[in-house]
């Protein structure tokens, strides 16, 4: 069953900060206890999404082993109805934790990997959490491969952008497969998404382009892009088709349904 | 007269037969009598510990062997990162990536979460320790492997 999973993309813009919320918050809605995670060091997103506060330890300390994992989750339980709990852990927004995450050498990522790895214990088993969700940095980054190989599911984001296409494809195989990763498709601002030819073109596409399950389609949708990633939207629009393809995409996970 | 013998499985390719006869000898005679009949199992723990040692030293002899690095000498602390994990081929990235999982493991124990033999797994965790990016700790009969993540500075 998949407890921890990497939100990843080829490209940056295809809406894995989006997803990552948004998986995370229906899970809790769903009343399961989730752990939100800002793996994305080179342009941490989280930290304005959900506005948080100062004085805060941050993921960074944690890989960098200055701090507990326990002082660095930030309790946004408060902020989604329903009784699981929802704790993020942030990346440091600074420029100077930036320059320091980019210049880390190849045995402070193994370390880093090792940490992460200690997360599925320290925060599945001993606090009983359900559910790990990593926002990942776009490509072939350290901390991405780092959360991919900790993961037992990555979801995948793309766009119809050929470039995006291609980049993930490739990726896929030679990534993905090479760590034997379970992943599951989201194929994001699609055009025309509500009629069945087009539903069943991006089924065929995930089948004979990408060869791995498809896990959502999801429109582009005016709504999704006037919020500005500044609000939970799944926990703002609790009606709208964008919730429900989240409540869709949570369902299939949790039944494992993507073998 | 007691005869034990025992058969280790090295790998495909290698199989080693060890016996531990008692000779007729009088002065042999009695000492193994002694040690035998009082402690049979703890000679026979003795020769299987003895037997994997010398298991252990020829997985790594022949993977030298494999390499063409016959004075080959283990190298130092190379990191076991994710960038490495890529690079490696398929058969050593599984045994790797399940270290670096379980953190601290027995050849016996990677075997069983890879559904690959003991003596495979076994020849696999030898050569990643000669390749550096492993260590490896006897405490009595087991040999641990980990990634030495504390010393590399």
């Amino acid at each position: 069953m998949s407890k921890i999973i990497a939100v990843h993309s080829y490209k940056g813009g295809t809406g894995k900060t989006l997803l990552s919320v948004n998986l995370a918050a229906t899970f809790a809605q769903k009343g399961k206890n989730v752990c939100l995670f800002d793996l994305d060091f080179r342009a941490p997103s989280l930290f304005a999404t959900l506005k948080a506060g100062d004085g805060i330890c941050y993921l960074n300390d944690y890989l960098n082993g200055t701090c507990e994992i326990d002082k660095v989750l930030v309790d946004f339980s408060g902020q989604i109805p329903g009784s699981g709990k929802f704790f993020v852990g942030l990346a440091n927004p600074s420029t100077e934790a930036i320059r320091d995450m980019s210049a880390k050498d190849r045995k402070w990522e193994m370390r880093a990997l090792s940490r992460l790895l200690a997360l599925r214990n320290a925060l599945l088993n001993e606090k009983g959490f359900d559910y790990i969700v990593f926002d990942t940095s776009p490509g072939l980054q350290y901390s991405s491969i780092n959360a991919i190989v900790t993961a037992d599911l990555v979801v995948v984001a793309t766009t119809s952008d050929r470039s995006d296409v291609d980049g993930t494809s490739r990726m896929l195989r030679e990534l993905y497969n090479l760590f034997e990763k379970k992943s599951g498709l989201v194929i994001n601002k699609v055009l025309d998404a509500a009629s069945k030819a087009k539903r069943d073109e991006m089924y065929e596409k995930a089948k004979t382009i990408y060869q791995v399950p498809l896990l959502g389609v999801v429109p582009c949708f005016c709504e999704v892009l006037r919020a500005e990633g500044s609000f939970i939207f799944v926990r703002d629009k609790p009606d709208h088709p964008f919730t429900k393809i989240l409540h869709e995409m949570t369902r299939k996970i949790e039944a494992n349904e993507l073998n | 007269m007691n005869n034990y013998y025992c058969v280790v499985r090295l790998n495909k390719y290698t199989k080693v037969t060890s016996t531990a006869y008692t000779h007729n000898t009088r002065g042999t005679l009695l000492n193994n009598e002694e040690a035998l009949g009082k402690k049979p199992l703890h000679v026979l723990e003795k020769i299987r510990e003895n037997l994997e040692r010398l298991n252990d030293k020829m997985e790594v002899m022949i993977e030298l062997q494999k390499h063409g690095k016959k004075d080959a000498q283990p190298l130092s602390d190379a990191p076991l990162d994710v960038m490495t994990l890529l690079s490696m081929p398929d058969h050593l990235r599984k045994t790797a990536m399940t270290i670096c999982r379980c953190g601290r493991a027995t050849a016996e124990e990677i075997s069983e979460q890879t559904s690959r033999a003991r003596a495979v797994e076994s020849a696999y965790l030898n050569q990643l320790v000669i390749m550096g990016y492993l260590k490896k700790e006897r405490k009595g009969r087991k040999a641990y492997f980990y990634a030495d993540r504390d010393n590399q500075t």
